[in-house]
């Protein structure tokens, strides 16, 4: 039994309402909602740029493990390494040369509004700095 | 935006600059085609002859790199004609008399040299500008890639101010955003100088309901923009104020930003680089941990519209794979370096924001599930608080004495100009099936179909002819920072001398070539302005196997097991 899931479109600006069709756990094909901006349209981006979900890698693959470059080569490694790694090396960092030696970025594109939050919070409030921007500017 | 995406279709004029909404925003396009099927009158500026510019009244085609003298030389016209708005001047400004000093010299006749657009047809576009019952400017990165690009949109707003078309509706100035959500991300304040809700980090009192609200304290100085992370690493000798570490998170530089070379060099010598994504991209090649989110679909959270409007997103799929959200991942690194953060939804996060910030304050997720988008600023919880279609409401601004400014300033020309060495100009441009890095399009097989690997240089065919070659032909193109092959795109839209390349090509990629060149403002690099040289290839067989290499030896980084999949 499928399903609809509505939702905004993950590209432009213009903030289209769309549906996500969902057969047995996978996106089949999207259709127009009657959302503010696009009133029941949507364009090409809208109804056939939701198949990365499905991984095709024809550029590149979805990234399914956290990885540590070990002895300069990615390695696949389990969650509880890859976040006290991570801790571990920003907070020696940090404690050698100050929060404003490190920097990071919000991300305009799928992520949302509450990552993007997390993200300035933890750069002010964990890291101590304000040296937190995104490709508004690129 | 000032104003929401649906008025565009009922202004009276549409002053389009520097923005192909055709390629980057169809679905706002459709509002410019039932405007002028309302009878709007359009008017375009810009270099090519986009799908707007074919619609057009009056198509300004100007050279790339002069829309300071333009836009100067329409307030000149308003002015010198009696056009300019005297009571909305007197009531709602201030600067104006500087401002009218200052253009004097912009006359059209100043400004066609430069511009290469006929002081007549100067003075035709600014009449049908001052004259409209309601005139609304949008414009796109034409107006902010560029290091004149700050003083630009003060130009434009300040033409608004000229003839009031501020503070009613289906009027006003829009920057149209190119991304989803790039409007949200300064929106929650991933801006080195404002928290949430543009609230400046150096406003103590503002700093210091953040330092209650999250029990620490908070530093007082603004941060390092991005486009400045280069120079501090590659160039900052004070072991102090380099910078050490750089968690990149669902962005992907060694493909986006200018000078690749010199990206990848910074992402080589940093300490430590962090890259959270969902996708392997050029960036992960550089990055010391991966740390792997879900997708769009996979997540619920909220995205910004580019005219202000907020809008859910829902998960509707598992994520495949050992994945997280990307604010369960920050919390988790927070609190194992001893700052605990713990969110259970993304609406604890919302909330949490909404109580830090008054003017998004209003905007609930129960208020959005009933209603679709609300446009900020919504600073009531009440149901009668819908948000605000159009900003400046009676003229009234966002300065402390609620009066808009006229600015102006004299026009530079981009920083690195053509040469006998590099004679032709090259901008960066979009195309509408690809987008942004192309991770997400360019793994869609209906989209990657239609267009696929190198990419192409749109030139004219007068350009062709010189350099003796044809539509599909791989060319070599290089500038002083870089080179690559492409395929050649002969177009009546562009004029000789220039040229453009879409900037999702990983084969092809634009940003090999661009300059880092930055405005002095915004810090926005000038990616629609460098000088480069072509050169025919003789070989195209040998071209043509360079590319398939090329793209498969990208495939293969990115850990595609290419024995196994055809393309």
């Amino acid at each position: 039994m499928g399903k609809q899931i509505l939702t905004t479109c993950a590209y432009c600006g213009a903030g289209c309402q769309l549906y996500l069709n969902v057969e047995d756990g996978k996106i089949v094909s999207s259709t127009p909602a009657n959302g503010r901006t696009n009133e029941g349209n949507l364009c090409l981006k809208g109804h056939y740029g939701w198949d990365f979900l499905n991984d095709p890698q024809i550029l590149t693959k979805r990234l399914t493990k956290p990885q540590i470059r070990k002895n300069g080569v990615l390695e696949e490694v389990e969650w509880d390494e890859a976040i006290s790694y991570t801790a571990e090396r920003l907070s020696e960092i940090k404690a050698e040369y100050g929060p404003d030696s490190i920097m990071g970025t919000g991300s305009a594109r799928g992520p949302g509004n509450e990552a993007n939050f997390v993200m300035q919070k933890f750069m002010r409030a964990a890291i101590g700095t304000n040296n937190v921007d995104h490709c508004a500017r690129v | 935006m000032s104003m929401g995406i649906p008025e565009i279709e009922n202004a009276k004029l549409l002053f389009i600059f520097g923005y192909n909404g055709a390629d980057s925003h169809p679905i706002v396009a459709r509002r410019i085609i039932k405007a002028k099927q309302k009878g709007a009158k359009l008017i375009v500026v810009d270099p090519r002859i986009t799908e707007s510019a074919r619609i057009a009244d009056m198509h300004l085609q100007l050279k790339g790199g002069s829309n300071m003298a333009l836009v100067q030389a329409i307030g000149n016209v308003i002015i010198n004609e009696g056009l300019a708005d005297q009571k909305f001047i007197e009531d709602h400004t201030n600067g104006y008399e500087e401002y009218k000093e200052f253009v004097k010299k912009y006359t059209p006749e100043y400004a066609e040299p430069i511009c290469h657009v006929p002081a007549e047809q100067i003075r035709e576009a600014a009449r049908a500008y001052a004259k409209a019952e309601t005139s609304m400017i949008l414009y796109g990165m034409g107006v902010c890639q560029f290091a004149q690009a700050v003083d630009v949109v003060k130009g434009l707003a300040s033409l608004a101010l000229l003839t009031g078309n501020f503070g009613g509706p289906n009027m006003g100035i829009g920057p149209v955003r190119g991304q989803n959500n790039v409007q949200g991300a300064c929106d929650m304040g991933a801006l080195p100088n404002c928290y949430s809700g543009y609230q400046s980090v150096t406003d103590d009192a503002v700093r210091e309901k953040f330092e209650k609200a999250w029990g620490v304290k908070l530093s007082n100085k603004v941060g390092i923009p991005l486009t400045h992370v280069p120079h501090r690493v590659l160039e900052e000798k004070d072991e102090k104020k380099k910078i050490h570490a750089y968690y990149i998170f669902g962005e992907d530089p060694a493909q986006s930003d200018p000078d690749l070379n010199e990206i990848r060099e910074t992402l080589d010598k940093l300490d430590f680089v962090i890259m959270q994504d969902i996708f392997m991209n050029k960036t992960g090649l550089h990055a010391d941990v991966i740390l792997p989110s879900t997708a769009w679909g996979e997540h619920d959270g909220i995205y910004s519209a580019c005219d202000r409007g907020f809008a859910r997103i829902r998960k509707a799929i598992e994520p495949k794979g050992d994945v997280k959200t990307d604010w369960e991942i920050i919390s988790l690194i927070s609190t194992a370096m001893g700052y605990p953060m713990h969110y259970n939804n993304t609406q604890e996060i919302w909330d949490e924001m909404r109580s830090l910030t008054p003017s998004f304050h209003g905007a609930t997720y129960e208020k959005l599930e009933a209603l679709g988008s609300i446009q900020w600023p919504c600073r009531d919880e009440s149901m009668e608080d819908k948000g605000t279609p159009y900003l400046f409401t009676g003229g009234k601004f966002s300065h402390p004495d609620g009066r808009g400014k006229f600015f102006a300033t004299e026009w530079r020309p981009p920083c690195e100009v053509e040469s006998p060495e590099y004679p032709y100009s090259l901008s960066t441009v979009r195309e509408v099936g690809h987008y942004s890095v192309r991770t997400m399009t360019g793994n869609c097989r209906a989209l990657a179909n239609l267009e696929d690997e190198p990419g192409w240089i749109q030139m004219s065919p007068e350009d062709c002819d010189k350099l003796n070659v044809k539509e599909g032909e791989l060319i070599r193109v290089f500038s002083r920072r870089g080179s690559l092959m492409t395929r050649v795109l002969p177009t009546e839209r562009v004029k000789p001398g220039a040229t453009y390349m879409t900037y999702q090509w990983w084969v092809g990629a634009c940003n090999e070539l661009t300059t880092p060149y930055l405005d002095p403002v915004s810090n926005t690099p000038e990616s629609k302005y460098c000088a480069i040289n072509l050169e025919k290839i003789n070989d195209q067989a040998w071209a043509e196997q360079c590319i398939k290499d090329s793209y498969e030896s990208i495939r293969k980084n990115m850990g595609i097991d290419t024995a196994k999949k055809e393309v």
